[in-house]
């Protein structure tokens, strides 16, 4: 309420002023403001460059607001729900039970299936060289080199395809122990030297 | 009841099977996805083991599955199995090898007729995970090679000996003890009888 009475008041002011100087009420002369006028040249502002500051040098990226703390510390170590970047030790490394070497729990060893890998992709290509593009209504047996069939009975063998392949058998894949290694035993009568120390 | 058993239409799976699909997410949507899954079925059938991504086998065993045990039920006089065969087996060659030789393989078996094991991961760095998926009673090298419960496994011969020789050792110290133990007990009686009784603290 009184801004706007004050508005009004002004506005009054205003007008009253303005009635006087029409017909011509002036302030007397001797309070005028003394001013010679001088016209001065304009100078055109100038556009900011950053090559006045640089010149020929070059400037590198650098930062342009400050990382608080608690940014710097998830750049830095991650969060443990998403990606965690500190060291952590696995507890789930277990023994291959064949090679000794380490794996992961509930994993194939890294060893071994390299291995199975190699001779699986060998068979497969075997097969499909032999098999061909005809239709496939034969199970698969697989023959290494100086194998035989093992004792079947004739109806067994009906109706299955023998694969054989242009290789001895891997010692790893034999089904017993007891059957032929493909390393040969050793004809060396080398003996070891004993009561040395 | 004039109710079905519902056992005896479906062929319940012997995999376990999540309550909702994966969407296996692609440009071309639910059919980019029955796409994926009809290539991984018929790799499954014609390779016998192949190695891939955990999501995509998973899922594709199912159909797998399922349509071994389609064609176990119905035998390939059965015109519904056949479609489906038709469908899920891009090259048609499979269809044969899936009555001939695949339903033969698993005809008395009570067990699934695939397997899926983890494939190894990197040491360091993120990788999706990778599986080998394989069917029952391939030609291939076995994967889990598990000889540790073989009695002629050298580590297994050296222990069985050592064991032996342990317990034999044992068995001759007790024949040495035998005279002397009843020495030594009738010692010990008299001792015991003659200690004092020991306070009762309550
Ligand atoms: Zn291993």
């Amino acid at each position: 309420m009184i801004p706007r009475f004050t508005h009004v008041l002004q506005l009054m002011k205003n007008v009253e002023r303005n009635l006087f100087h029409m017909f011509g009420y002036h302030p007397p002369k001797e309070l005028a403001l003394a001013y010679v006028h001088e016209r001065k040249p304009v100078a055109t502002p100038k556009k900011f460059s950053i090559k006045d500051i640089v010149g020929d040098g070059f400037l590198l990226a650098v930062p342009k607001f400050r990382r608080t703390i608690e940014r710097k510390l998830k750049r830095k170590f991650g969060t443990p729900e998403y990606v965690w970047k500190m060291l952590v030790p696995k507890n789930h490394i277990k023994v291959c039970q064949n090679c000794g070497h380490h794996h992961e729990k509930r994993r194939l060893c890294e060893n071994c299936y390299t291995k199975i890998k190699k001779e699986t992709e060998e068979i497969q290509a075997q097969i499909k060289e032999k098999l061909g593009i005809n239709p496939i209504e034969h199970d698969v047996v697989v023959l290494y080199k100086g194998e035989t069939l093992p004792d079947q009975p004739k109806e067994f063998w009906k109706g299955k395809r023998i694969i054989e392949m242009k290789k001895e058998r891997p010692q790893w894949f034999s089904k017993n122990l007891l059957e032929k290694t493909t390393q040969q035993p050793s004809k060396s009568t080398d003996v070891k030297p004993t009561d040395l120390a | 009841m004039n109710q079905a058993d519902v056992s005896k239409l479906v062929s319940k799976l012997r995999v376990k099977v999540l309550p909702k699909h994966r969407n296996l997410p692609g440009p071309k949507g639910p059919e980019g996805r029955i796409d994926k899954l009809r290539k991984t079925v018929t790799g499954l059938i014609k390779f016998e083991r192949i190695e891939l991504n955990y999501n995509r086998a998973d899922e594709a065993r199912q159909y797998a599955e399922r349509l071994i045990s389609e064609a176990i039920r119905h035998g390939d006089c059965h015109k519904p199995t056949m479609d489906t065969a038709d469908f899920w087996l891009l090259e048609k060659e499979l269809v044969h090898k899936l009555f001939k030789v695949l339903v033969p393989r698993y005809e008395t078996s009570n067990l699934s007729y695939t397997r899926m094991y983890n494939a190894p991961r990197l040491q360091y760095g993120r990788t999706i995970d990778k599986v080998v998926l394989e069917l029952r009673g391939n030609p291939f090298p076995d994967l889990l090679n598990n000889k540790s419960n073989n009695k002629l496994l050298i580590q297994n011969v050296l222990l069985d000996a050592a064991k032996n020789d342990y317990r034999q050792t044992k068995i001759a110290e007790m024949a040495k003890n035998i005279g002397k133990d009843i020495g030594t007990k009738q010692n010990t009686d008299s001792k015991l009888n003659e200690a004092p009784e020991k306070p009762n603290i309550s």
